[in-house]
């Protein structure tokens, strides 16, 4: 059911402000002329600065309409601060209008400003996961998430990393849980990286590849765990090879494999097995981006007569 | 290629000459808010396609100059409040149409006092820039920012040299680029940074290999390039990826044909416009940054493109 202000007793005091644009066609939509009778009601309260209970109502029904408008997120928050109004209030009916609209920014930023000023991020990590089990991948969603590991402290914390671990479970391709899991553990360590938490990182990555050789996100982890704890690529070669081995190109499992092998090759100074496995990547397994390969094996020799 | 595959340039211009008279549609007026973004899209849409005067210029400028703010911000649309995103918009319009005169003729010092808008809007402690007044930050300001005061001669407002290291933060395990230190890896993250860091000269802090090789790994099997590991493809990364593999000199790392044949089969061929993969439906998003992928690739009787 469309809703109208002009005949409402609770609005007739506001003279409602339309917008300012010529040769504006509203006939016959009756859900064009509803939204943009609203939205002239909003200037009319902007512009007499109203924050009131009315209001609140006025911007839960635009946000119902057009939830992209980020003007009206803006006054509903200064509204809810001016009238002091019950915050939990606000996230218990914010939560279905964002499984609403998984791709709106503003929800989120609205969501920020309100657990922010709450101080506490109780059902957070839940909600989250609800609005994961829509869109996996959401980058607001993650954003959001990594907000509330920053803003509450949870760095290093065994339940947001065990956490990851099922969301994981669900999809081992979803390269936001690999970044979110990196964020956790590496976001707030200060100084070297224990022996223990190296093991630990390397484990759980290199099992993820055997569930699926060609996955790009857990060999970039892996690549970026020993970058961080400052380790020769060839503390994996072993587990490399055993997706790539240069005896056996026929039976190669995984490009990512290939190209770290010839990184390794490299910098063990075996640069004849190196080309070798950036040959087969150009021509055999990864045709597509054969010029980035040869440009790889150029460099080895460029790199041999500079030493 | 395929010679039923070419680019249906009439069909475009039409398609975008007719965004603007469905005033009567709900559509418009729902997307209100990107109304200026959707403006640029389209004019530099029409500029790669040879039809640059195919809008009506005094009309367009009428339009930015009505969504001008007394604080020297653009609004998305006459009314809206003030943004950064929105404000670069009108800062391109401007330098497309070679406006900066008639924007001085309006409002004396207007160069000036748009500059003076961008540069409040950067936080001096971390030296990123939020998107308005409330505090949202994200690379993509910070390059909006960029883009704009370069345009008009102004990057000496901001601090560069804060903002370049905060765009270093932002670097990932895996060599790109996020909305804030931090945050996953995104090709239209790594175009804003890397954007950045090319108008401020800064290119030396990049990894330019590992980046490049991310960037590389985009490409999929059928030509068309992703946004991050393991997602679809789709035209608009097309842009994002392409633009910032120019910037690293690396665009011949990718397969120019197969991508331009991706591209191709995104078409509308009748009434025009582009969509983010074949089948679907068409936008003035994915039409105009599949126009300038396919410029960046040299496309016949396309005009060249600015990677930045
Ligand atoms: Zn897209």
């Amino acid at each position: 059911m469309p809703r109208f202000y002009h005949d409402d007793p609770a609005w007739s005091d506001v003279t409602p402000i339309p917008q300012l644009e010529s040769g504006q066609v509203l006939a016959g939509i009756s859900y064009t002329a509803e939204y943009s009778e609203a939205m002239s009601y909003l200037r009319a309260v902007m512009a007499a600065n109203e924050y009131s209970t009315r209001v609140l109502d006025l911007t839960e029904h635009i946000i119902s309409l057009n939830p992209a408008h980020y003007t009206v997120w803006l006054y509903r928050a200064q509204t809810l601060s001016a009238l002091n109004r019950n915050l939990r209030e606000e996230i218990k009916w914010l939560n279905p209008t964002a499984l609403k609209h998984l791709k709106n920014y503003q929800i989120w930023h609205h969501r920020q400003t309100i657990i922010d000023r709450l101080g506490s991020c109780d059902g957070e990590q839940e909600f989250v996961e609800q609005m994961l089990e829509k869109d996996a991948k959401n980058y607001h969603v993650w954003s959001y998430r990594q907000w509330v590991v920053r803003r509450f402290g949870l760095f290093g914390d065994e339940g947001e990393r065990k956490w990851c671990e099922g969301m994981m479970e669900r999809d081992v391709r979803n390269n936001s849980v690999w970044n979110h899991r990196f964020f956790v553990v590496f976001g707030g360590l200060k100084g070297e990286v224990e022996e223990g938490l190296l093991k630990r990182e390397l484990e759980y990555a290199q099992d993820a590849v055997r569930k699926a050789p060609q996955n790009e996100c857990p060999w970039n982890y892996i690549r970026g765990v020993l970058r961080q704890a400052k380790k020769p690529m060839s503390t994996v070669k072993e587990f490399a090879k055993e997706f790539a081995d240069l005896e056996k190109p026929d039976e190669v499992r995984s490009t990512h494999a290939l190209d770290l092998l010839a990184d390794i090759y490299e910098e063990e100074k075996k640069n004849d097995e190196a080309k070798t496995a950036l040959d087969l990547l150009a021509n055999k397994y990864d045709p597509i981006r054969a010029k980035y390969w040869e440009y790889r094996a150029r460099s080895l020799d460029s790199a041999a007569v500079e030493a | 290629m395929p010679t039923e595959l070419r680019l249906h340039v009439d069909q475009h211009v039409r398609y975008i000459q007719s965004l603007d008279t469905r005033k009567g549609e709900l559509e418009y007026w729902l997307t209100e808010h990107l109304r200026l973004n959707g403006l640029y899209w389209g004019l530099t849409a029409l500029h790669l396609l040879g039809h640059g005067d195919a809008l009506p210029r005094h009309e367009v400028l009428d339009f930015v100059f009505s969504c001008m703010h007394d604080n020297g911000g653009f609004g998305a649309a006459p009314g809206h409040d003030a943004h950064m995103l929105y404000t670069v918009s009108a800062v391109q319009i401007l330098a497309t149409l070679d406006a900066f005169d008639e924007l001085e003729a309006r409002v004396s010092g207007g160069r000036q006092e748009i500059g003076q808008y961008i540069a409040a809007l950067q936080d001096l402690e971390t030296g990123t820039f939020a998107g308005d007044e409330w505090g949202e930050t994200d690379t993509r300001f910070l390059y909006g920012a960029f883009n704009a005061l370069s345009l008009m001669g102004l990057l000496h407002m901001v601090d560069v040299d804060k903002a370049v290291a905060h765009v270093q933060r932002c670097a990932n395990f895996d060599g790109g680029y996020g909305t804030s230190p931090g945050a996953e890896s995104h090709s239209g993250q790594i175009f804003t940074c890397l954007g950045a860091l090319t108008i401020a000269g800064r290119l030396d802090g990049v990894d330019q290999d590992k980046l490049g090789a991310w960037l590389s790994e985009r490409q999929l099997k059928n030509g068309g390039l992703n946004g991050r590991p393991e997602k679809k493809e789709d035209v608009c990364y097309s842009w994002w990826v392409m633009s910032s593999l120019a910037m690293l000199n690396k665009l011949h790392w990718i397969d120019g044909t197969k991508l331009a044949t991706f591209i191709l089969q995104c078409q509308d061929p009748e009434l025009g416009g582009l969509a983010d993969r074949p089948g679907d439906m068409v936008d003035v998003f994915h039409t105009v940054f599949g126009i300038a992928g396919l410029s960046l690739l040299k496309y016949p009787g396309l005009e060249e493109v600015d990677p930045v």
